[in-house]
């Protein structure tokens, strides 16, 4: 591995014009571009569109041209006095969410790693994946076959086991437990994928020499494995933290719908918006909504990026 | 003096005209000379396809193409236009429709509407139809213009704009209740069928006793129809302002219409007794345990196959059930040959039913039309001639459908429903100067039910009204979504604690979302267009 002296590049550096730099760096820009362009064309080419959030917009006249109201857009959702209930268990799920999958994940890619028969291990990591490709509508109807109280699968079970049946469908409680697991089921053997890549990863030198110095499996996971994860594990928890105030509706909406009974348990912003404004076809209440859940989120990698850099300044997004 | 005779001839003018008028009525028979009058001096020598969007899932059979082949080379002689037909299929129609139409990118021109059911007045105020003034329309689209009333034209009109052309010449009744099936109800020992709320229990216990085994419920509700309303108003003379709100929330006693009140608080005694007698249906197995999420349920089909013993729609609906040969999936005909289907309508207790509205159906053109003169004259067409309208409503002669010597519509021997059906789902220019009624239908129960409808019929008493929404629609978005949730709990019974305090509780959640405030602001407006 050779080093560059930094003091040695930086002056000459500083001298160099942009146009230089980009053309040093073209091949590099080049495989950027398709994401270059994706991002401009679909986030920031948009961004002067969030002010359809402030107004009454009018089809004929456009984003700009219709009246300005202010924060009237606003008022629904906060006249609705569930506006905070519904950010804490749109959060609550989330951070759920968040830190039972990375945890999930890293066990599984480890353990993946760890399989020697390699026929075995592809044929469970395709069996892990095989859930994230399923419609969350058909996962919908999944969940219902199995748990309704009338003809569903689980209910048929303990009916001839002599037990009573589960009404599930007709008591709140159990939901936010069952749409956490359907959701674990649905996004682990994705999730995986990122950290068994960043396992492959590690220098497979550094692991061999620690196995020559006496360390067991376990020790090996603790102290090459998992330090090693860590960058991946920070980057992508701050990642997950911008959407932390926007709920999953398909799933939410196709596992619990319209059924008040379980949707007074695990209400979050996107359902209740649905439902309230879904018969007042309105972008400017809509897009309302997103821009009060982007600049939470926005707010929170913004902090957390802050205490991130304090600690461990390499890990940190910028 | 000159200002004087100015006035009088511009008096003596106006009155030829009207006379002139008067003399030769326009009517469909002579519309082809109408048609030939007035659009003499149109420029269509541009060839043009009018993009005509409907609600509905798109046929694939061959006949809808030739039909469309032939209707096309009609309308290309006519006024040189073709017509194309955009499907919104019926998987959240509601949002693709308005997000059709808000594109504003003038793939459509002609827009199936409604004002009760299809946001039309939303999309008029939005910006999404065009304005259709008095002089556009007398020039093209002549006879629809002449032949529709000016109180009519008036109930489309806002802020002094015509937004949209309304199907008033067709006859049908779209208020709603329960279909049930009058032979059970008969050997259940109801021989006039159900009169009465109270007549359904013993109906609905006789069939889950005799029938149960067959049927995959008395009702195999999918949670999404709320009765609560037509329950209270088969006793109440109570009529709802249409278009305001997803359920029948505010409007007022038709002695009084024109004092608004939100019916959910006014009638908290016949609340709490339909809440008593929906838990009594939910024991006694009316609907499936999970019925609130019993999303993937055809109870209509199921009906129609004999297989529930209840169907929750409006009359319209009804007609094709009480008919045999309406449908090939009727086939609790084939299985039962006594079977009859009967229909207990919102009001029958208290004597009274509301008269359609006008604008149920209407038609639009979008804002965006790159032709919309040739738009109106395509409607024009579809509405008043006779060729296109058999075409366009009815399909191929001889094909999809005939016409017996009684001039009776029926379908041939040869017909197969795959290949040689039709449809355009024509809700907002059917005409019944030009229907051909159908020899399917049970003409002796449908008019025996609308004689008695016409017998009771009141007009719907706020045609006049148009809502303007923008100072209260937060509020009415949080009424609709605590209508629905506590709808759901009172109307299939699944409630726990007592039907007095399910009602308390949906009170006090109406209360907290702004109900008060949105009776208040209708309130306010009504006065200003009744001059309360």
């Amino acid at each position: 591995m050779s080093v560059v002296n930094p003091k040695k590049v930086a002056p000459y550096s500083v001298k160099r014009s942009l146009g230089k730099k980009i053309w040093n760096s073209k091949t590099l820009l080049l495989m950027c571009l398709p994401a270059i362009i994706y991002f401009i064309a679909f986030s920031y080419a948009p961004l002067p569109g969030i002010y359809v959030a402030f107004v009454d917009y009018n089809y004929r006249k456009g984003i700009f041209g219709s009246n300005f109201v202010g924060l009237k857009n606003f008022e629904f959702v906060a006249n609705s006095g569930k506006l905070w209930m519904l950010t804490k268990n749109t959060i609550l799920f989330n951070v759920a969410f968040i830190l039972l999958d990375n945890l999930l994940a890293v066990v599984v890619a480890i353990l993946l790693k760890e399989i020697q028969s390699k026929m075995f291990r592809k044929v469970s990591q395709t069996m892990m994946f095989l859930p994230y490709f399923i419609s969350q509508v058909l996962v919908g109807l999944l969940v219902y076959s199995l748990l309704n109280s009338d003809t569903g699968l689980l209910n048929a079970v303990l009916k001839s086991l002599g037990q009573a049946p589960l009404k599930l469908y007709k008591t709140g409680d159990p939901w936010p437990l069952i749409i956490i697991l359907v959701h674990l089921w649905q996004k682990t053997g994705y999730n995986s994928v990122v950290y068994f890549a960043a396992i492959m990863g590690i220098d497979s030198a550094v692991i061999e020499a620690s196995m020559i110095d006496g360390a067991n499996g376990w020790q090996k996971i603790r102290y090459i494995i998992l330090p090693s994860l860590r960058p991946t594990i920070v980057i992508l928890l701050l990642f997950a933290l911008g959407g932390i105030v926007k709920g999953d509706f398909g799933l939410f909406w196709n596992l619990v719908g319209r059924n008040p009974i379980l949707y007074q348990k695990v209400d979050i912003i996107e359902m209740f918006v649905y439902r309230a404004t879904v018969s007042d076809f309105n972008f400017s209440t809509a897009s309302a909504v997103g821009l009060y859940q982007s600049l939470i989120g926005f707010i929170l990698v913004l902090t957390v990026n802050g205490i991130v850099k304090k600690i461990e300044p390499d890990y940190s997004l910028f | 003096m000159k200002k004087f005779v100015a006035l009088l001839m511009a008096a003596m003018m106006a009155l030829s005209i009207c006379m002139v008028s008067s003399a030769e009525e326009i009517s469909v028979a002579n519309a082809a000379d109408v048609w030939a009058s007035k659009w003499a001096d149109v420029d269509t020598s541009e060839h043009v396809v009018i993009n005509y969007m409907t609600t509905g899932d798109a046929p694939t059979t061959g006949a809808n193409a030739e039909m469309l082949a032939e209707l096309n080379a009609i309308l290309t002689e006519k006024v040189n236009a073709e017509i194309n037909i955009v499907w919104i299929s019926w998987t959240d129609y509601l949002a693709n429709y308005n997000l059709r139409i808000a594109s504003m990118d003038g793939s459509i021109d002609l827009i199936g509407s409604s004002t009760d059911w299809l946001d039309a007045w939303p999309n008029s105020k939005r910006g999404g139809f065009l304005e259709l003034d008095t002089e556009m329309l007398a020039k093209y689209a002549p006879v629809t213009y002449a032949t529709v009333p000016k109180e009519h034209w008036d109930v489309c009109t806002y802020n002094g704009n015509i937004y949209f052309i309304p199907e008033d010449n067709y006859s049908q009744w779209t208020n709603h209740g329960f279909a049930y099936r009058l032979d059970w109800a008969k050997e259940a020992g109801l021989e006039n069928g159900i009169q009465t709320w109270a007549d359904f229990k013993p109906y609905l216990e006789y069939v889950k006793a005799t029938y149960g085994d067959k049927l995959i419920a008395l009702w195999d509700a999918d949670g999404t129809a709320y009765p609560a309303g037509g329950y209270i108003c088969s006793f109440a003379k109570w009529r709802s302002i249409d278009g305001l709100a997803s359920g029948a929330i505010w409007g007022g006693y038709l002695d009084d219409p024109y004092t608004i009140n939100c019916l959910y608080l006014e009638e908290t005694d016949r609340l709490v007794e339909f809440a008593k007698l929906m838990k009594e249906w939910d024991e006694l197995g009316v609907w499936p345990t999970d019925v609130l999420s019993n999303t993937g349920a055809d109870n209509r089909l199921e009906f129609r196959q004999g297989k529930t013993a209840l169907e929750q729609h409006h009359t319209q609906t009804w007609t094709g059930l009480v008919s045999p040969k309406a449908s090939t999936d009727n086939t609790m005909y084939l299985d039962d040959e006594d079977c009859d289907v009967g229909f207990y309508y919102w009001g029958k207790e208290a004597g009274y039913v509301t008269r359609d509205l006008v604008t149920h159906g209407v038609a639009a053109v979008s804002a965006a039309s790159k032709n919309p003169e040739r738009t109106l004259m395509v409607y024009d067409l579809l509405r008043n001639d006779r060729e296109c309208y058999d075409l366009f409503n009815y399909g191929l002669k001889g094909r999809t459908y005939d016409v017996d010597e009684n001039g009776y519509r029926y379908t041939p021997e040869t017909y197969v429903a795959e290949k040689d059906s039709v449809s355009t789902n024509w809700w907002w220019g059917r005409n019944d100067d030009l229907e051909i009624p159908s020899s399917a239908m049970n003409w002796d129960a449908i008019n025996a039910l609308y004689d008695e409808y016409d017998s009771i019929a009141v007009m719907y008493p706020y045609e006049a009204f148009v809502f303007d929404n923008s100072n209260v629609q937060s509020y009415i978005n949080q009424c609709n979504e605590t209508y629905t949730t506590y709808m759901k709990y009172i109307c299939f019974g699944q409630y726990d604690g007592t039907a007095e305090e399910i009602v308390e509780e949906f009170q006090n959640a109406l209360r907290a979302a702004g109900c008060d405030e949105v009776t208040a602001e209708i309130q306010r407006q009504i006065n200003a267009t009744y001059g309360k």
